[in-house]
């Protein structure tokens, strides 16, 4: 059993690493352990995706990198994160610039409910610049036209001035992707940011992301639960399951060559292309553990159809598979025995889909 | 926003005409007259008023006369004191009770606005247990028990004093108005420190709060830009009723601390269902609150963005 260093995952010192973070929130019936142990790493300029089901803690650990987890009842309990090789957990800024806004940018699930409905849009992003750069009140509102022009507003001089309830949904997303961009952040996190959109607004939301990524050169933490998204978007992809991570590498390692049975069972789960009639979506059945009291074992063994004696009494550590792949199954054991559908290290691909 | 205005304008006018027609209909209903009953009249005053409203003629003819004056601002002459005009009356009693009304409003809005902050920001703390404590205090007394119990503390503080530190009652100066408005304004400040205190949680835990955060902006910048300007929405909106509540409450605050406002007129008028008097406060009083009611409605647009083009 090996553990894996995030340096393995790229080249160079990644701008971005999160070691073993855990985060537990103290409740009248116990503390929930949201966040067990993750750890990933962010390259410059490229994008992260952090998949999982509801309520398995991505949200949370992109949170309380940006310091938004309310502490208490949020606790962090071990972990660090270090952007450019500084420690960020707990503090509001680095070499004297701040972390929230100017450093890392955020943009959230429902864009009607994320602006203030009593501030022209203009006034919002501008606030960011006179906070973070000193800008004068009018510089300020010359540069969030020109911003709102790059997140493609039409008429940008008179939307500025409007109030968000003047927006559409998928403008007032991209007025958010204006807001967070306006520092040029290093890394922008986006947190299921097509969720509450429909369909061709998504595109041209997910869209404009990486035409901006491209521009400004800014990493793209971007968290959801459509696989779609994640193909379409990321390098890099960490799989978490209640409050771990199943599986991380590259994006085609993970779909490709997936290697942890969550994967496989999201995979099944998914829609396809395929005109077979007799092509099914497959469920995983179950439900996550509940976080009040995690399970000894993998997390995943109670739902898992390769689950072996070891998964419910021990947790299987992230196994190496190489090129920064890993997987946090038994499976991947020296005396396991081998599933077809499923990736190994060193052997060829599984599975081509 | 001009027509919102001009609309909002006419909507008042027919509601005062409403009110107009509703005392009219009432005060008729009422059994008796201000000529009859155990204070007579003289027949020379009776002669006098029968000719100008011509309270022989029948009740739909006197409406229409009733109406024709009132369009003309003329609240005609008080039944029972001789020779003096409803408008003399209002002109010299209401500037009393409208400077203590907006004293108490000026008072309890800022009140309830900073306590309810300071409940919302120290939650569940000892600030926010010892505020809210006295806020149900506020909103369960009557405001007749505030009045004299003020009274009395103001009378111990004086003797305690050995001199007069403020009036017990009267009017005249800031000093006589300072007590009476905090007494008057009391029950709706701990109502508007309630809403202020619940407007303010429910936008802690918002997503633009949250996006204000996410912006790395300054805690203060947060709490003046972001949170109380909408917090404060609720409030506003319930202004317009609290001032109708602070100006019926005053007849009580002005019979305790014996302030000639117009309150006291109003009451006696009604016991001596002495018409021109009723009429005119009653219409006064309703034109005033409905007008305090669209002054809100337009402050708000002012406030929330999204009711100006409603």
């Amino acid at each position: 059993m090996t553990t894996v260093q995030p340096q393995d995952i790229a080249a160079g010192p990644p701008l971005l690493e999160v070691d073993d973070l855990r985060v537990e929130f103290d409740t009248y019936g116990g503390s929930v352990k949201a966040v067990r142990g993750v750890s990933f790493s962010v390259a410059a300029g490229k994008t992260l995706a952090i998949v999982g089901e509801s309520g398995c803690g991505k949200s949370v650990t992109v949170q309380t990198l940006m310091g938004l987890t309310p502490m208490p009842p949020g606790r962090i309990t071990s972990g660090r994160a270090r952007l450019r090789g500084v420690d960020i957990l707990g503090r509001t800024e680095i070499g004297g610039r701040e972390i929230r806004g100017r450093e890392i940018g955020m943009i959230f699930q429902d864009p009607m409910t994320s602006l203030n409905p009593t501030m022209t849009i203009g006034r919002q992003i501008a606030e960011t610049l006179e906070v973070h750069r000193g800008w004068s009140r009018k510089r300020a509102l010359d540069r969030a036209v020109e911003l709102l022009d790059m997140a493609r507003i039409p008429e940008a001089a008179q939307r500025a001035n409007q109030y968000p309830f003047e927006f559409s949904g998928g403008m007032l997303q991209r007025a958010m992707i204006a807001v967070a961009i306006a520092c040029e952040p290093a890394i922008l996190i986006a947190d299921e940011p097509t969720t509450a959109l429909d369909v061709t607004i998504q595109a041209q939301v997910l869209d404009l992301l990486s035409d901006l990524q491209r521009d400004i050169g800014t990493a793209i933490i971007l968290i959801t639960h459509d696989l779609g998204v994640v193909a379409r978007m990321a390098d890099d992809v960490v799989v978490m399951y209640a409050g771990q991570v199943a599986e991380q590498g590259s994006v085609e390692d993970v779909f490709y060559r997936s290697a942890h049975p969550y994967m496989l069972g999201l995979r099944a789960a998914m829609p396809s292309n395929s005109s077979d009639r007799r092509h099914r979506l497959l469920p995983i059945e179950g439900s996550p553990p509940d976080l009040f009291s995690p399970p000894t074992g993998c997390a995943y063994a109670a739902r898992c159809p390769h689950a072996m004696r070891i998964c419910s009494t021990t947790d299987p550590g992230a196994f190496s598979l190489g090129g920064g792949h890993t997987a946090r199954c038994w499976l991947h054991g020296d005396k396991a025995p081998r599933v077809p559908q499923l990736a190994y290290a060193g052997a060829a691909p599984g599975l081509k889909a | 926003m001009w027509r919102y205005t001009l609309k909002r304008l006419i909507q008042g006018i027919i509601t005062v005409w409403f009110i107009a027609t509703a005392t009219f209909l009432a005060m008729h209903a009422v059994p008796g007259d201000p000529m009859s009953g155990d204070r007579a009249v003289s027949a020379e005053i009776r002669k006098n008023l029968e000719a100008k409203y011509g309270l022989d003629k029948p009740l739909s003819q006197q409406y229409v006369i009733y109406l024709g004056n009132l369009a003309r601002g003329d609240f005609g002459i008080s039944f029972t004191q001789q020779n003096r005009e409803v408008n003399d009356i209002i002109r010299e009693h209401f500037p009393v009770s409208a400077t203590l009304g907006i004293l108490a409003i000026v008072f309890a809005s800022l009140g309830g606005i900073l306590w309810g902050a300071l409940t919302a920001l120290y939650r569940n703390k000892l600030p926010d247990i010892v505020i809210m404590f006295f806020v149900i205090l506020g909103i369960s007394v009557p405001s007749f028990v505030f009045a004299a119990v003020g009274q009395l503390a103001l009378v111990k503080l004086n003797d305690l004093l050995g001199f007069s530190l403020l009036p017990v009652a009267g009017w005249g100066t800031v000093s006589h108005m300072l007590v009476p408005s905090l007494v008057l304004g009391l029950g709706t400040m701990a109502y508007l420190t309630r809403l202020m205190r619940s407007s303010m949680l429910e936008i802690i835990n918002s997503d633009y709060l949250r996006t204000a955060r996410a912006k790395g902006l300054p805690a203060t910048r947060i709490f003046t830009r972001h949170q109380l300007r909408n917090a404060i929405l609720p409030v506003v909106t319930v202004l317009g009723p609290s001032i109708a509540g602070i100006t019926t409450g005053s007849f009580v605050v002005e019979s305790v601390f014996a302030i000639p406002g117009l309150g006291r007129y109003f009451v006696q008028a009604v016991q001596q269902l002495d018409y021109t008097v009723i009429m005119g406060t009653t219409v006064f009083f309703g034109s005033f609150l409905v007008l305090m009611v669209i002054i809100v409605d337009l402050l708000y647009g002012f406030i929330d963005p999204r009711v100006r083009l409603a």
